[in-house]
This record gives C-alpha cells, sequence and structure tokens, in this order.
C-alpha cells in the first residue's frame, strides 16, 4: 500500500472514531441536499424548461456537485485548508516525512460533513440520472476530472497564503465563488461571468461542462476536460511547491 | 564525521510593515556523530528557526547547511528518511486513534518491513517504558505518557540524527527527568546524535555534553558542558516559606536576595559551599515548611555570558 493510501485509511478511521458525530454530521449534510433537490424538482414544475436546462439535467448537474465536493472537501478535506495551515504553522508535521508534501496533506483529514455530498452524490445519479453504462462512464470520467480542477483551484487559492500571508482567506474566497457558480446550470450566465467561469474561477469544469458531456458525448470537449484538468493540477501543485519557499512555519512576527 | 554543520545560516523573515526581522543572524557550527548538544537561548533567540532550516522545513534567507551530507532545503525528502523530529508543541500521533495506529502509518511512510517495524517498536517500548501505552487512544494520555510515545514515532526509523525542539515543555519534574533519561539512553545505546533546544538549563546539565547558546540569532557560547558549569552555573536559587515570618535571614554561602513575609529568596554560591551543606544548615536554624532550588533562569547564563572579559 503506498504511504498516500494508508494516511487516507488512517485519516478515514480518525474520522470515524467518534462515530455517532461522523454520521450525525453525514445525516445533516444528505439532509441538507435533498432540500437543495427538491428546491430545482419544484422549479422546474413551475418554470418547465430554462434556456435548455429541465428538471432532470440539473439533478444530473447537482450529483456532479455533490460527488465531487465529496471528493473535494470531503476525503481530501485539506484542499479548503492550506491557506490556513499554511498561517498556523502546520505543515511542518507533513514536511518532516519522507512523502510528496501536498499529497500528504490532502490525505491526512477527512471532513463528515462532505463525506455525505460523496455518498449521496452517485445515489442522485443512479436514481434519476438515467444510468446507462455511457453515462454512467461520463459520470465518473467527469466526477474525476471535475475534482481535480476543484482539488487544484483551491490548493492554488491556498497557497496564496504562502506568499501574501493572511489567515487563508484567499481559499475562503475561491472556495464561496468556485461553489456558487458550479450549483447552477452554466447557461444561465453569459459575458463575461461566463467567461470568468471557464478560467479564473473554472466552475464550468466543475459541474457544467461534466453535466454536458453526461447529456452529450463529445470527444473534443472531453479531450478539453482533460486538459484542463491536468493544468489545474499543475497550478496548484506548483503554487504549493513554489509557496513553500516563503513558509515561516507560523513565526508570529510575520504578519 | 560530521553529521551537522552550517555555515553562516541566515533567516530572516519580512514583516508587512516595518523592518524585516533576523530570526538567526549567519550562525556557523559542526555537530560529530553520536554528539548530544543543547541548542539553548532566551524565548526568541532563534532556536526553532535554526531546527526548521536544519530539517529541510524552512528554506535560509543565505548560508548553507548540511545534515548527514545532505543539503535539507534542497533534498528535504531524502534527509527526512535518515533524521528524526520531536516538536513539544506539536503532535505527530493521531488525536483519536492509538499510537500504535500512528506507528501503523509511520511504518508505511518509511517504508519498514512489518516484522522489522514489530522488532523495533518492542525494543522502543521497552527502552521508553512506553509499550502498555501503545493501545490507548491518545486523547487518553497525559503529557509525559504522550511525549514517551511521540518519542517512539521519532525514533521508529532509526534516525541517525535527533532534532528535539523543547521537547520537556510542559512536562512536569518527574516526567522531565525520566524524558532527558531516555533521550541520553537513546544516543548511549543506539550511537544516535542528539540536537536537543530548550530554555531550560536543566535540559542542558542532565541531557547534554557540549552546549551552544544563541541570543538574538546569534552564537554566542559555544563549550562542553563541564566547562558551561564551572564558568556560568555556579549558582543556585533557593525558594523558602517559612513557618513564622523571619526577621532575617542568615546562612553562610547564601546571600538573601527577597525577604517578603514567610517566604524568601537566596542565591547560593556552590563554588563557596556545597547547595546540601547550605540546606541543612537552613534546616538546623530555621522553621522551614517548604523549600524549592532552581537553575538560574536562562536570561540570567546569558547576562553571565555578556558579561565576561573577551
Amino acid at each position: 500500500m503506498t504511504a498516500v493510501a494508508a494516511t487516507l485509511r488512517t485519516a478515514v478511521a480518525n474520522g470515524l472514531a467518534n462515530r455517532n458525530s461522523f454520521w450525525f454530521q453525514v445525516s445533516l449534510m444528505v439532509a441538507n441536499d435533498i432540500t437543495w433537490i427538491i428546491f430545482w424538482v419544484l422549479f422546474f414544475h413551475q418554470v418547465g424548461n430554462l434556456r435548455g436546462w429541465d428538471a432532470h439535467d440539473v439533478i444530473v448537474l447537482f450529483s456532479i456537485l455533490l460527488t465531487t465536493a465529496g471528493v473535494a472537501l470531503g476525503l481530501c478535506a485539506n484542499s479548503r485548508k492550506i491557506g490556513q495551515l499554511s498561517a498556523d504553522g502546520a505543515l511542518d508535521e507533513t514536511l518532516t516525512l519522507p512523502v510528496p508534501p501536498l499529497a500528504h496533506l490532502l490525505s491526512t483529514r477527512v471532513d463528515a460533513a462532505n463525506t455525505g455530498d460523496l455518498l449521496l452524490g452517485p445515489v442522485v445519479f443512479l436514481l434519476a440520472g438515467n444510468p446507462s453504462p455511457e453515462r454512467a462512464a461520463m459520470f465518473l470520467f467527469g466526477v474525476v476530472a471535475g475534482s481535480v480542477v476543484l482539488i487544484g483551484f483551491l490548493v492554488a487559492c491556498g497557497s496564496l497564503t504562502l506568499f501574501v500571508g493572511g489567515r487563508g482567506e484567499q481559499a475562503d474566497l475561491g472556495f464561496n465563488a468556485i461553489l456558487i457558480f458550479a450549483s447552477y446550470p452554466l447557461d444561465l450566465f453569459g459575458g463575461a461571468t461566463k467567461m470568468l467561469l471557464f478560467t479564473a474561477v473554472p466552475a464550468a469544469f466543475v459541474t457544467g461542462v461534466p453535466a454536458r458531456l453526461v447529456r452529450n458525448f463529445d470527444t473534443p470537449e472531453a479531450l478539453l476536460m482533460v486538459a484542463v484538468a491536468a493544468l489545474f493540477a499543475l497550478i496548484g501543485w506548483g503554487t504549493f511547491h513554489l509557496g513553500l519557499r516563503h513558509y515561516s512555519s507560523g513565526s508570529i512576527w510575520i504578519r | 564525521m560530521i553529521a551537522i554543520e552550517a555555515r553562516e545560516l541566515r533567516k530572516t523573515f519580512p514583516v508587512r510593515r516595518g523592518e524585516p526581522v533576523e530570526a538567526v543572524a549567519g550562525i556557523s557550527f559542526a555537530v560529530e556523530a553520536g554528539e548530544r548538544l543543547a541548542y539553548i537561548g532566551p524565548n526568541g533567540a532563534g532556536k526553532s528557526t535554526s531546527i526548521k532550516m536544519l530539517t529541510g522545513i524552512l528554506h535560509p534567507t543565505s548560508g548553507d547547511a548540511a545534515v548527514l551530507g545532505i543539503v535539507p532545503w534542497k533534498k528535504r525528502r531524502e534527509l527526512a528518511a535518515r533524521i528524526g523530529t520531536l516538536f513539544g508543541q506539536r503532535s505527530q500521533l493521531w488525536y483519536q486513534l492509538t499510537p500504535r495506529q500512528t506507528f501503523g502509518l509511520l511504518g508505511r511512510i518509511y517504508r519498514i518491513p512489518a516484522d522489522e517495524e514489530r522488532r523495533r517498536l518492542a525494543r522502543l517500548g521497552e527502552l521508553l517504558d512506553a509499550t502498555q501505552l501503545f493501545d490507548q487512544p491518545v486523547r487518553g494520555l497525559s503529557l509525559g505518557q504522550r511525549m514517551r510515545c511521540e518519542l517512539v514515532a521519532s525514533m521508529l526509523h532509526a534516525p541517525e540524527v535527533l532534532f528535539l525542539d523543547e521537547p520537556t515543555i510542559g512536562l512536569d519534574l518527574v516526567a522531565k527527568a525520566r524524558f532527558r533519561d531516555l533521550i541520553v539512553r537513546i544516543n548511549e545505546e543506539q550511537g544516535t546524535t542528539i540536537l536537543l533546544t530548550s530554555h531550560d538549563v536543566s535540559d542542558i546539565e542532565q541531557v547534554a555534553r557540549r552546549v551552544i547558546v544563541i541570543n538574538h540569532g546569534r552564537l554566542i557560547y559555544d563549550d562542553r558542558v563541564s566547562v558551561m558549569r564551572r564558568a556560568l552555573l555556579g549558582t543556585k536559587m533557593l525558594d523558602v516559606r517559612f513557618e513564622q515570618p523571619p526577621a532575617s535571614v542568615e546562612v553562610e554561602g547564601a546571600r538573601l536576595v527577597k525577604l517578603s513575609g514567610a517566604g524568601a529568596k537566596l542565591v547560593v554560591d556552590t563554588d563557596r559551599r556545597p547547595i546540601r551543606s547550605v540546606l541543612d544548615d537552613l534546616l538546623d536554624r530555621y522553621d522551614v515548611v517548604d523549600i524549592s532550588v532552581a537553575d538560574p533562569p536562562l536570561e540570567e547564563i546569558v547576562s553571565h555570558i555578556y558579561a565576561r572579559p573577551v
């Protein structure tokens, strides 16, 4: 077993140490997600169709969002905490181990609440996403690629703390922006906003493009998705490792 | 063989509004393999920053260093496999799990074969008297018990150099004494090079053979502990509480520093008269309720170093 897999397994065991608390948080998140799904169903029941998106499409999008968020924020919970960990000097333990630091950090914390997203997302797709083998394969592909984009983006935002200081606020800004935009159908946005979602805040590649691929597979778009995932993985990895040169290990006088 | 070498090592931290802070201001020293070195100084002297550069956690602003022949910040992972670290104010144990579960993970990280891991755990558990703690959740351990398990975690991969950053901080007197003894045993039985930072003078006397004192990021003293003891540790502080407030306290070899009601503070010149003899005298002549003996604070030793003739 690789060190990363062993670390993730230990993080899961650590998260499950208080089983009642873990499953209570999972249940609350599942209830919260189901409320959202009910909202969308009622909304499209009234509206019928919105710029080519119906309730069915939005539920597929939502199932991708839940699963992607479950991977990025549940299994790799530190992806949104890099800034705070850097500011607190909490990278020390990782940096004293003979491991790739980013992979180790991403596998050292499992968040119970977002694990609820990870459990519910595939269930929603299986129940309401017309899961043919082709669509299921695209769902899986979209979730993997979307998770890489989301993790890469969050790590890059968090790593900015290593350059500019602060308490990790950059990661919180990025986190809020990308998840808000990723929750809505891509075609609701236009102009500069849409451009933003395909570039600086890549919400389109977290849910919109994967949902479109599940609906209508398109080879160039799938290749674009792979390229963007690779690009954001590189951006996240590069920003973090360049930032490590500026890591101050929580020295109180830096900011 | 040189285990640790620093040459003009310097670390400056930027400050958003104001002058950059020079935490380590060009330190040079070398440590032989198998040495026990105390690297001491007051709070903010630059001890932890030095250790973090030598372990590859921090990149220096300038200067050079090699640990086991490896430049720490250039080949951090390669070095990490050969050194151990223990930070007194941080934990490498998973709080909700048992120490044995953390050791299992470290075994995978350091790629220790399962049989070898079991053998090492048995040996370290016996050496540090910690085997009975391995299967208790970390959250239920006392600080002293936890630090013994932290030491096991740091030693599991048989490091050649062990960096200990304030390992005795927060421990009570009994736990401190036991921990110091364990560090000495590890050094003597396994030949591990020890670099220990502390601002507790007792750590120096009981663990190290050599001491380096730094202050304001600069090396101000480097000598054998026996030499330092003779030159700078010739006093002990006595804190005494009497049954009734005495009019005065007069004991040969002791100087009264403060008298406040039934409490008194005295400084004993141990070169002039042994501490035991002073204590005997005090107990014979006064109705003593409580008494404690302490080393002079590190700040006082630092001021003695600065006051020495050049």
